[in-house]
């Protein structure tokens, strides 16, 4: 009895692998007989979390881009997107990158957005020759880690720290600042870059870390921790706040600030630059005034805007580094246009020789990765929204 | 030496300076991290588990604030006077509802069966993590990822001063609350017929069920007691924080920690846990940078233990009190 259960389970064991096989082959050869190969351009970046606007920003971009390109007809292929969430964490990012070197079909990645998710991840794409084009990804070190598939079409910290410090100092006239970091690669990258330039300057500079928060998906502080920290802040004297970090934290901060009672200006970089940061900002009075700075245009654009409009639901003018998403996602298909045959290192190569008139600037690298040549604009929160005042 | 004293010198100055300000908001802390705490606290008394699924009690009153207040304040001008106590009475009222209706669903769905079949303890302990997992993610799916802010039912304003520092409406409301609830319970749990059936449970519950008291109910109850505190907590961290789905998870470390500080099964202990563990996290900030107050935290919790490992109040199971 047994012996002929056990050929039972066997004979529908291999009748179903069987069935199972089919479709796969039925596939295959449909898409033979269609005649244009397919390539998958990635996304990686925050799709949830705390910081999941940042990422909704580039991806929908993206995803434009694609469409777009795909509804010309004129390209001798066809392609599709593929997200990859890292929550923006550089502990989520390398299974991600991994997932990504192991789609065959995947030829390029716009992304990682966030540094600290680049720095882990890059190793994974550098060994698999994938290049990453990075819309958001500031810190100055990922360009000289000289792994060679890394580009980012955004000027790096090392520009807006500086820059920020001039404008904080210089410009506006604050000769005390208090700088804080949120203990992220990207935050206390840029809050170094600043701190120095701003001594640089002449201003009276004092340092804090307070770590991002469990609930921001930023770290593993807590939001009560912010009312010591504003007290501390407050206690400085310093009449200006620079925080090195990113919207969902600051949003916390700034409550904590206004509780505290503290009445200086409150200054941020791009990581901050979103709406998203009033709505995160309790009581959302408290982001008034604030100041943030971002290597990243508004987008002025109107085809690019209904566009963008249409397929995200925002408008495109907030999204935050979707102009910069949107000519990643074309540089690299310009790229793959150039080669007769499209492979990934080949999509490197090209990069590295390409110059690409894209909707925010005209896209040309360096040897390293970095963009060449770029300005750092300076928006501020009025009445719940965040207005572009212009270059630093 | 000199390098050393010259740094506690300035540290002392600073100190100072700050004290009563760091104070204020670490008493504010503290006061939220007891209300925590005491959930953990009465559920171990009676049940010996240690309730993990306690941060999504937290979160879920925090939600149904935010839900509340969204409701009566939407976007308009936050109100003020006999219009804002009230909206914050319903809140607490919302939020404390909320976190007890869901302590009850967990007891019966995570516990009761268990209890049931006579589980050993580890069984408890995985089905409140499953419990605490599945909720979170319950909610981030149905309230999505981004965190909000909560629309405010008062104006924050300086309300008086201590020594100089400016005390908020904010901490004031947290004052109010904390005290009202610390002492309602306190006398609940020593004084009325109910609290006499929990400590009698907490200390033996097969002796407890011989002299009448109904088990089942007496933990049904302790648990919507400790599920109230903590959602109502959750609708005060709404106020000044905002919510989001991962609300609950360090907010209800640090209560956890708290209750061990204090004393396990110690309702006292717990409540005195929190507030040891919100003023010494405010005032490290002082000596250590904002990065660090965790390691304080969790260092002066490592340290008591060492010396007293039943707690600052002992363990004393029989009289939760």
């Amino acid at each position: 009895m047994k012996l002929r259960l056990n050929k039972t389970v066997a004979a529908v064991a291999a009748s179903a692998l069987l069935l199972m096989a089919v479709p796969a082959i039925g596939i295959a050869s449909t898409s033979g007989a269609a005649g244009k190969p397919t390539y998958v351009i990635g996304y990686e970046g925050p799709l949830s979390g705390g910081n999941l606007q940042l990422g909704l920003n580039m991806v929908f971009a993206v995803e434009l881009a694609i469409n777009q390109a795909n509804a010309t007809g004129k390209l001798p292929f066809k392609l599709q997107v593929a997200k990859y969430d890292d929550q923006g964490d550089p502990t989520i990012s390398p299974t991600q990158a991994q997932s990504a070197v192991a789609n065959k079909k995947l030829i390029a990645v716009v992304g990682p957005a966030f540094s600290g998710a680049t720095a882990a991840a890059e190793p994974y794409y550098s060994a698999a020759h994938v290049a990453t084009v990075s819309p958001s990804a500031t810190r100055v070190t990922l360009a000289s880690s000289k792994w060679g598939n890394f580009f980012r079409v955004v000027a790096d910290d090392g520009v807006q720290g500086p820059a920020d410090a001039d404008y904080l100092v210089k410009t506006k006239g604050f000769k005390s600042v208090y700088v804080v970091d949120d203990g992220s690669a990207y935050g206390a990258g840029l809050a170094t870059a600043f701190a120095a330039q701003a001594k640089t300057d002449g201003a009276t500079v004092t340092t804090a870390t307070v770590p991002g928060t469990a609930q921001c998906s930023n770290g593993t502080g807590s939001a009560t921790q912010y009312t010591a920290a504003a007290t501390q802040a407050k206690a400085s004297g310093a009449k200006s706040l620079f925080y090195g970090g990113y919207y969902c934290d600051l949003g916390l901060f700034l409550g904590a600030l206004s509780s505290a009672g503290y009445t200086g200006t409150v200054m941020s970089g791009d990581g901050s630059d979103s709406p998203a940061l009033i709505k995160a900002t309790t009581p959302a009075s408290a982001a008034e005034g604030v100041l943030l700075s971002c290597a990243c245009a508004t987008s002025t654009n109107s085809k690019f805007n209904k566009a963008f409009l249409a397929l995200a639901n925002f408008p495109a003018p907030t999204a935050t580094y979707a102009g910069e998403a949107y000519d990643a996602t074309n540089v690299i298909i310009a790229a793959m246009k150039s080669l007769k045959k499209v492979t990934r290192a080949g999509v490197v190569a090209a990069l590295h020789k390409i110059t690409y008139k894209g909707t925010t600037k005209t896209i040309k690298f360096q040897k390293d990765g970095n963009i060449s040549g770029s300005a750092i604009y300076v928006n501020q929160v009025k009445s719940g929204i965040v207005v572009q005042l212009g270059l630093e | 030496m000199g390098a050393f004293g010259h740094y506690l010198l300035a540290h002392a100055v600073t100190l100072k300076h700050e004290f009563w300000q760091l104070f204020v908001g670490g008493v504010a802390n503290g006061l939220l991290y007891g209300m925590i705490a005491v959930g953990y606290t009465l559920v171990y008394g009676v049940l010996r588990l240690i309730n993990f699924a306690h941060s999504e009690i937290f979160m879920t009153g925090g939600f149904a604030g935010y839900f509340v207040l969204r409701a009566f304040v939407g976007s308009g001008a936050p109100p003020a006077g006999l219009a804002s106590i009230g909206l914050i009475f319903i809140g607490i009222l919302a939020g404390g509802t909320a976190g007890a209706v869901m302590a009850t669903v967990l007891e019966r769905v995570a516990y009761r069966p268990l209890r049931r079949r006579n589980a050993p303890k580890l069984a408890y302990l995985i089905s409140a993590i499953g419990a605490s997992y599945f909720l979170f993610n319950l909610a981030g799916k149905e309230f999505g990822h981004l965190p909000v802010s909560t629309p405010q039912p008062y104006i924050n304003h300086t309300v008086f001063h201590v020594f100089g520092a400016p005390v908020q409406m904010f901490f004031v409301i947290i004052f109010i609350v904390g005290l009202i609830m610390f002492v309602g319970l306190d006398r609940l749990i020593s004084k009325s017929r109910l609290g006499r059936g929990i400590r009698a449970v907490a200390q033996d519950a097969e002796t407890a069920s011989l002299m009448g008291v109904n088990i089942d109910r007496t933990i049904a109850i302790t648990f919507i007691v400790g599920g109230a505190l903590g959602g109502a907590a959750g609708f005060l961290f709404a106020m000044g924080y905002g919510v989001v789905y991962t609300m609950g998870f360090v907010p209800a470390l640090k209560a956890f920690t708290a209750a061990v500080l204090g004393g396990i099964g110690n309702l006292r202990g717990a409540m005195i846990g929190g507030l040891i563990l919100g003023i010494f996290e405010s005032l490290s900030v002082v000596v250590v940078q904002a990065a660090y107050i965790d390691v304080v935290a969790f260092g002066i919790l490592v340290l008591v233990l060492l010396v007293r490992p039943t707690g600052i109040l002992g363990e004393r199971l029989g009289r939760a009190a």
